[in-house]
């Protein structure tokens, strides 16, 4: 053991210093000697932390940052940077293009530098367990999308007993229907334990044999620490296959895992039709995605609907629905829950007619609008 | 002195040598006894710890031979035809039990005849004696009609009309004392005369392949066994070879000094034969049973059985001598989850031809799972032809058992809620679309008791899309409607 692998202390101050600090040390040192100084610590946490590469931007506001699809491209020349800004690239490897799972939402993939590591440990989190839906949702979305490009491998989903009870077991033709992951490509493992669960996960993570494997747990186990994070992650380095760990109510705790995404869901857009949106009506699954942790990335919240028919992710722009929503107010196909009462036009109106005058017509007063037309009430 | 309840009345079953001295016979009334002497240790017989003691016994004693079984209450059988000459002889192997027996500290008795008649009369009426054979009459003749192994009545109707030895019933004309005495007395006179084949039944199936090793020094350690395991798989490997075989359940048994037997099986998803893949699989079922297995002073004999084989198919490796497999890689790690968390530890969703959600989808143990024999489908081409326009949305978790929710109003009576409370939280229903009916499968049985499902799916006011569904419909039935919370959506 390394006296860097026992001291943890110094890891948590790795953990919580990177998004800060880098920037500040990568402008900061304009002396050759710093400079040299910087590089070398650099190399040294590359080294402790894997090879992971790094693409790192100015810091806001000092020049328009350029987005490159391919992650290896800014190291060629037309993409020199300005000369006050210096852009290093940690890591001793460079990465080829398919060391990411793009998501394919261009600004979560540009915020990540790339997309998610494919070689890596990636967290997910959600903050309760109700949330589950979306966590495992957008896991599973990821996991459809490596499945799309690569062999159609197995796909793992670890759990403990616990998580499977509270947050229910995963459903195959759910699973089959909105990702495309047919049933013979599931395997489930049921731990009665969080040991047995890890203990799995870490014999599952090396396996080339699998598309990914999915570890999903409750809470903050102390278990779950940095030392077992880092043999996942260690794990799934060498054997290029990504492990999603799945933590629902679960707080951000300092972990081996290059990044942290925090999801929830949003609200769906109503379903397309041929005449347009279906007012009240569910479309396809969305959800938000905030950077918790990312070793390039700032913090940040994107949106993302997910497409099952492409099985690819639409981002969603900030008031996008809204519009949408503004443009087609009326129903054109009437949805089952507001469903369309073709009774109260015979004998209501008449009444309501001959007692008094609807103004303009087209708008009754509120109190003449039938029971099931007026603006829901809440709770 | 061991007493039981014999018609009414407690009775002496068994007793030792010092009560045998002071003139008590088995089958004398306890009070009887305690008249004669009052000092004596009364215990109440316990047949089920005596059957399990003599059931472990059986186990310790299958280390001479696979074929092992129970007589009685009392006895054991040992077929141990062909099986001496690892022993050195027969008498070297019956001094070997007997002596190990002795300092187990058991009081044994043992006989070895060529048939299990005989072997039960020399071991109970001559003591620690081989019949060769053919001399199974000279044996018999002299003996009781006890060591017939015959029913008491029969034995008693003997008795008075004067046969009171075995010679005496083989000197009477056959014809006669079957008419008279039944066919089971002829029955159990030929067949320990050897006349007749009686098949002894063995407690275990016997294994098709096992492989042991007697070890001169007792082992303690785990690392041991595995290295162990691994050479005696490498020997079975050959044997497996040549029957063109791979081992689908394995049992490792483990026989301590002292008598005790431990048996580990493992099974594999697919036939195996590398010893490596052998040792890996008893590695993790030893470090799963770590806590149980109780080393003791030591094992003595360590013996690895095949007790299920199916064929092996050969694997051709490609012009660079490797074959990649991925199936047989994930069917490995299975086994080794298998091996250490339990049979259901690694399931497999195999679909299920159901309407009801939650029959829908059978999880099965990976190793019972049908394995898909052809190559996968190509999603575009299952897109383009068998997939039904419309196809109704299905959650991505299903909870095991749907959970109550309280719904306290509905916008409509057959509508979606309005609100409702789940696990005590309360959620604010922004859209719903449905119902889906899903009606009980009349087909199966219990499915009258069902009540029909209208399902529902749910968004609430935070986005979370749930599947929420009513159970029995307003008015049709005695009992208001109930709501539960089936899965939830992504």
């Amino acid at each position: 053991m390394t006296p860097l692998d026992s001291s943890a202390a110094l890891w948590n101050l790795l953990e919580h210093n990177r998004n800060n600090c880098e920037w500040k040390l990568t402008v900061m040192a304009t002396s050759a000697v710093a400079r040299e100084t910087v590089f070398a610590l650099r190399r040294q946490i590359a080294k402790i932390e894997g090879t992971l590469p790094e693409r790192l931007q100015a810091p806001a506001g000092a020049a328009p940052v350029d987005a490159p699809q391919d992650p290896t491209a800014d190291v060629t020349p037309k993409n020199i940077p300005p000369k006050n800004l210096t852009i290093v690239r940690r890591g001793l490897a460079v990465a080829p293009p398919d060391a990411f799972v793009r998501t394919g939402a261009e600004g979560l993939d540009t915020a990540l530098g790339g997309g998610l590591p494919k070689a890596a440990l990636s967290e997910i989190h959600g903050a309760a367990t109700r949330d589950a839906g979306a966590v495992a949702g957008f896991a599973l979305s990821l996991v459809s999308l490596i499945l799309k490009q690569g062999p159609r491998l197995p796909v793992l989903w670890i759990g403990t007993a616990e998580i499977f009870r509270e947050a229910g077991f995963p459903y195959a033709t759910g699973l089959h229907r909105l990702f495309g992951i047919e049933p013979e490509q599931l395997l489930f493992s049921e731990a009665p334990r969080l040991l047995d669960a890890l203990w799995t996960a870490e014999e599952a993570a090396r396996m080339t044999a699998l598309a990914a494997v999915i570890l999903e747990i409750r809470g903050s186990p102390q278990r779950l620490d940095l030392t077992a994070t880092r043999r996942l992650h260690a794990r799934a380095q060498s054997a290029g296959r990504p492990v999603f760990l799945l933590r629902q109510a679960g707080e951000p705790e300092p972990t081996a895992a290059p990044v942290r995404l925090v999801l929830s869901a949003a609200p769906s857009a109503p379903r397309q039709t041929i005449a347009g949106p279906l007012a009240g009506s569910i479309g396809r699954p969305a959800f938000t995605v905030s950077i918790g942790k990312s070793r390039t990335a700032l913090p940040g919240q994107f949106t993302l609907e997910w497409n099952p028919d492409e099985r690819s992710f639409e981002e969603r722009r900030a008031g996008e629905r809204r519009q949408e929503r503004a443009a087609n107010p009326v129903p054109v196909v009437s949805a089952s829950r507001r469903g369309k009462d073709p009774a109260p036009a015979s004998g209501a109106v008449l009444a309501f007619a001959a007692v008094g005058s609807p103004a303009a017509g087209d708008q009754p007063s509120p109190g003449e609008r039938a029971a099931h037309r007026r603006p829901r009430r809440a709770g | 002195m061991i007493s039981h309840r014999q018609a009414n009345a407690q009775r002496i079953a068994a007793l030792d040598e010092r009560a045998e001295a002071l003139h008590l016979k088995r089958g004398m009334g306890i009070a009887d006894a305690r008249a004669m002497h009052p000092s004596i240790d009364v215990v109440e017989a316990d047949p089920e710890t005596d059957r399990r003691l003599l059931e472990s016994l059986a186990d310790w004693c299958d280390r001479y031979t696979p074929l092992v079984a129970i007589d009685a209450a009392d006895g054991l059988y040992l077929d141990v035809t062909g099986c001496t000459h690892l022993f050195g002889g027969e008498r070297a192997m019956l001094d070997d039990i007997l002596s190990r027996f002795f300092h187990q500290g058991f009081d044994v008795r043992a006989g070895l005849a060529a048939t299990p008649g005989a072997a039960w009369a020399a071991a109970r009426f001559s003591g620690d004696r081989i019949v060769p054979g053919g001399e199974e009459e000279a044996l018999l003749a002299p003996l009781p009609l006890a060591a017939l192994r015959i029913e008491p009545d029969i034995r008693a109707s003997l008795e008075s009309v004067g046969l009171r030895t075995a010679g005496a019933v083989m000197a009477a004309p056959r014809a006669p004392l079957a008419r008279r005495f039944g066919r089971s007395l002829l029955l159990r006179l030929d067949q320990a005369l050897g006349r007749l084949d009686e098949a002894v039944s063995p407690r275990l199936p016997v294994a098709p392949l096992s492989v042991e090793r007697h070890l001169a020094e007792p082992i303690m350690l785990t690392d041991e066994i595995e290295r162990l395991v691994k050479m005696l798989a490498t020997t079975l490997k050959a044997d497996l070879e040549r029957r063109g075989e791979g081992a689908r359940r394995l049992a490792l048994l483990l026989f301590r000094v002292d008598g005790a037997v431990s048996r580990i099986a493992v099974g594999t998803s697919r036939p195996l034969r590398e010893p490596l893949l052998i040792q890996k699989l008893f590695h993790e079922r030893l470090a799963a049973l770590e806590q149980d297995i109780d080393a003791g002073y030591g094992f003595d004999l360590v013996r690895l059985s095949v007790l299920s084989a199916a064929a092996f198919d050969m694997q051709q490796a490609d012009l660079t001598g490797e074959t990649r497999d991925d199936s047989a890689d994930i069917a490995l790690f299975a086994d080794r989850i298998r091996a250490r968390l339990g049979d259901s530890a690694v399931l497999k969703p195999v679909a299920v031809e159901s309407h009801l959600p939650e029959r829908a989808v059978a999880m099965l143990p990976y190793a019972e799972a049908p394995q898909r024999v052809s190559a996968p489908k190509q999603p575009d081409k299952i897109q383009d032809t068998s997939r039904p326009v419309l196809r109704p949305e299905r959650p991505i978790r299903l909870f095991r058992s749907p959970e109550p929710i309280e719904v306290p109003a509905t916008e409509m009576p057959e509508g979606p809620p309005l609100n409702f409370r789940w696990r005590r939280a309360l959620y604010r229903v922004a859209r719903a679309e449905g119902p889906e009916r899903i009606a009980p499968e009349w087909w199966r049985e219990a499915a009258g008791q069902e009540a029909t499902r209208d399902y529902f799916r749910i968004e609430d006011s935070d986005g979370r899309r749930y599947w929420l569904y009513r159970q029995g419909l307003y008015g049709a039935s005695q009992a208001a409607p109930r709501w539960f919370m089936h899965g939830v959506f992504a």
